[in-house]
């Protein structure tokens, strides 16, 4: 039994070692090629590299030795003999699998193997030991006779073809015998502890006993058939099985258990190795590090599209004034493509706002490094130089520049007045650089009405419908959005965020609340507001209110009073 | 307990084998091997292989210019060619890794009269399994390297190596002393 049970996990622990192996494809292409075999080569001056991975000159060299010779028809084993002629097998990553470096391939198996043959010997040892004071103890009679038997003679004997009822008892009582007699002559010559002994010999003595008590029992001549010494002697046999029958299961779960445990590890291992995708990759990933094998980018598990979401998300929480995100949002994109144009202008935008120029203008530098015609860093630097830094010659610069790029239009009749103040400003000295009143929000307001040279503004009130008043004031943040009228989604023209409003709520909406930088708030325009629970206008609770103007669309340029009432549903 | 001691010991063996070799060094299968053929281009814009120079016992001396060993050795090599020079004896000078300014500087430097070209993509190099310079084969009259240094060479081993190629001596052992791993 033993034995059957453990050649079969052992197998089975040894084949998910050798799978894996056999798994990677063999690569297409010459690239894929060449890096194949220059991961198989040790680099000669590194040395703990391979020719694939070392920058060395000589590897680059080797490199293109390997790509020459497989462009000139020759096998990959070709190339690699190649290079042991040159460097001896020293060079092969992989020793070859022949003379003393076949040990090498070997011995982990054999220690492998060696370990499990280990394991399972102590765990058969094991499942075989008795549970402590179980059975009972055996007749003291029996055993002296045992004994007496046992330093006698050999008349216990029995000829294995022997027929006859009490025939199986006999060789059952033999075996026994033999066997306590093979554990005595273990245990004079050492092999065996003094607690291993004690106990096998208890079990065999008590085994013996039981036989013996069959033995006496049965009548010593009845017919074969039926004979009920036979059934006597099969239940003397059946029972040290019965005895033994919880231990095997013990045995059973733990080989399970083991032989899982192993597949499960060896499957984990596989997975979490794989072949380096390039130069900067690493062997291992996937699961266990948690990094995908994409060569290297910081945030692999990001793709290409979700930098766009990101993007867009930053977008939203700028024109919301939702700093804190918004610059989250876009270092999340920088993280993911460092140069990204857009990502900086924003936080170029945000830094101006904020009041730090300096930091600005490296955000807006950083955007026009990639992309050195970028509108939003053009427009951003110049307002932070004309505005902050009081350089009206750098800051004009930027602005020509913008003018060239701009499709003609009214973005490009502002910036030519914007140019032409500029051209006032920088004969007279330039008004101060305005102090940022409170948070990002504020400096970047001021710097905005710069572009506007008449805008327009509304002021109301903002009160309840009536049944709502009770609980809902001076909770949630106030929001009050302009939209240009006949404009389908996209950011608003104008925001303004109140927090914990007191109702009814007096309001001005102008120039300084338009979201994007260059627009003016002017013309018609949808005004609706909205009191939002937990700040975040991108979800909808169930105790947001909302409300708009009941004459939308409004001419902010004419008209100057525009008061909402805030209800429930959707304005 | 026995078989524990046994492991162990085994274990510990390995380890100071391991120990007492030095992991840099690549020994070469090259010696006794016939010596890969090449074709220099030599600073002085003449070219030069090795097919030419069969019958002579040739000494190839594989060197760059930022290569500290190199320079120790440069000075004495000279005076050697300048001893042995003979119509059955050649010096070769194989520049590799290094800039044609740096080279010509150190050749002018070395006042080095000895032929010397220069191996641009390592082609000569990785045929010589060259690995730490300076390295320096000995090639006997028929082709066959007979003996190769790694490091830099004292006027004793190269006049016995010399003598030893010019009688088709095998070495069994390849040579070493201070070297610079090539980049």
């Amino acid at each position: 039994m033993p034995k059957k049970l453990f050649q079969l996990p052992t197998l089975l622990v040894l084949l998910c070692f050798f799978i894996p192996a056999s798994l990677h494809a063999q690569p297409a292409d010459l690239e894929d090629q060449v890096r194949a075999i220059a991961a198989e080569l040790r680099c000669p001056v590194c040395q703990n590299l391979s020719v694939a991975d070392s920058p060395s000159e000589l590897a680059q060299q080797m490199r293109a030795m390997v790509e020459e010779q497989l462009k000139a028809g020759k096998s990959p084993q070709e190339v690699k003999a190649f290079f042991v002629s040159k460097y001896g097998d020293w060079v092969l990553l992989a020793p070859p699998a022949s003379g003393f470096s076949l040990l090498v391939w070997i011995l982990p198996y054999v220690a492998l193997a060696g370990g499990l043959i280990f394991v399972f010997f102590l765990l058969w040892r094991w499942s075989r030991r008795k549970p402590t004071g179980s059975t009972a103890q055996a007749d003291p009679d029996l055993i002296q006779r045992i004994h007496k038997e046992l330093v006698a003679d050999d008349s216990w004997e029995v000829d294995p073809e022997a027929e006859g009822p009490r025939a199986p008892l006999m060789r059952e009582r033999a075996r026994l015998y033999a066997a306590l007699r093979e554990l005595e002559f273990d245990y004079q010559a050492g092999r065996l502890s003094k607690t291993d002994y004690d106990e096998l010999r208890r079990e065999y003595e008590e085994q013996a006993s039981a036989v013996l008590k069959d033995l006496d029992a049965a009548p010593p001549a009845i017919r074969e058939e039926a004979s009920p010494a036979h059934r006597a002697g099969g239940k003397a046999k059946a029972e040290p099985a019965a005895a033994r029958a919880p231990r095997r299961w013990t045995f059973v779960a733990t080989s399970a258990f083991l032989l899982i445990f192993g597949v499960t590890l060896g499957i984990l291992l596989d997975r979490s190795v794989r072949p380096r995708g390039s130069s900067e990759d690493s062997i291992t990933g996937d699961f266990l590090t948690g990094t995908g094998g994409t060569g290297g980018a910081p945030l692999p598990a990001v793709g290409a599209g979700s930098l766009q979401d990101l993007l867009a998300e930053g977008r939203a929480a700028f024109e919301r004034q939702d700093w804190p995100r918004a610059i989250d949002s876009f270092k999340q994109v920088v993280a993911m493509d460092g140069d990204n144009p857009e990502a900086h202008a924003y936080m170029g935008l945000i830094l101006a706002g904020a009041g730090h120029a300096d930091a600005a203008m490296l955000a807006f530098n950083r955007a026009l490094s990639r992309n050195p015609d970028y509108p939003l860093a053009l427009w951003g630097s110049g307002m932070v130089l004309y505005r902050q830094k009081s350089e009206p010659e750098a800051a004009r610069e930027r602005f020509e520049k913008l003018l060239a790029l701009l499709p003609p239009g009214a973005d490009k009749d502002q910036l030519r007045e914007t140019l032409l103040e500029l051209g006032q400003g920088a004969a007279k000295p330039s008004a101060p650089p305005p102090v940022p009143r409170s948070g990002p929000g504020a400096g970047m307001a001021g710097m905005q009405d710069m572009t506007a040279s008449a805008p327009g503004s509304v002021t109301g009130t903002i009160s309840l419908a009536p049944g709502l008043e009770a609980g809902s004031g001076n909770r949630g943040v106030l929001f009050i959005i302009a939209r240009a009228a006949g404009s389908q989604g996209g950011p608003p023209l104008a925001v303004k965020k109140i927090e914990r409003p007191a109702f009814p709520v007096s309001y001005s909406l102008g120039q300084e609340n338009t979201m994007i930088p260059g627009t003016q708030f002017r013309g018609e325009v949808n005004i609706t507001a909205r009191l939002d629970r937990d700040g975040n206008p991108v979800t909808q609770e169930a105790g947001d209110l909302s409300g708009a103007y009941s004459a939308n669309p409004v001419n902010v340029d004419t008209q100057k009073t525009v008061d909402i009432v805030l209800g429930r549903g959707n304005p | 307990m026995g078989i524990t001691v046994l492991c162990v010991l085994s274990l510990l063996g390995l380890l100071a084998y391991g120990f007492s070799r030095d992991p840099r060094y690549i020994p070469s299968p090259l010696i006794g091997q016939p010596a890969p053929s090449f074709r220099l281009t030599l600073f002085d814009g003449r070219s030069l292989g090795l097919e030419d120079l069969r019958g002579k016992v040739v000494f190839v001396n594989f060197w760059a210019s930022w290569c500290p060993p190199c320079l120790e050795e440069a000075r004495e090599l000279e005076a050697i060619w300048r001893e042995v020079k003979s119509d059955d004896v050649v010096f070769l000078g194989a520049n590799i890794q290094d800039k044609e300014p740096d080279a010509r500087a150190f050749l002018q430097q070395f006042r080095i009269s000895y032929p010397n070209g220069w191996d641009p993509a390592g082609r000569i190099a990785v045929d010589y399994g060259v690995w730490g310079i300076p390295e320096t084969f000995f090639i006997d009259p028929q082709g066959t390297i007979t003996y190769k240094h790694v490091g830099v060479l004292g006027r004793p081993v190269v006049i016995a190596k010399l003598d030893e190629a010019r009688r088709r001596v095998v070495s069994t052992e390849e040579g070493k002393g201070a070297y610079q791993a090539i980049r």
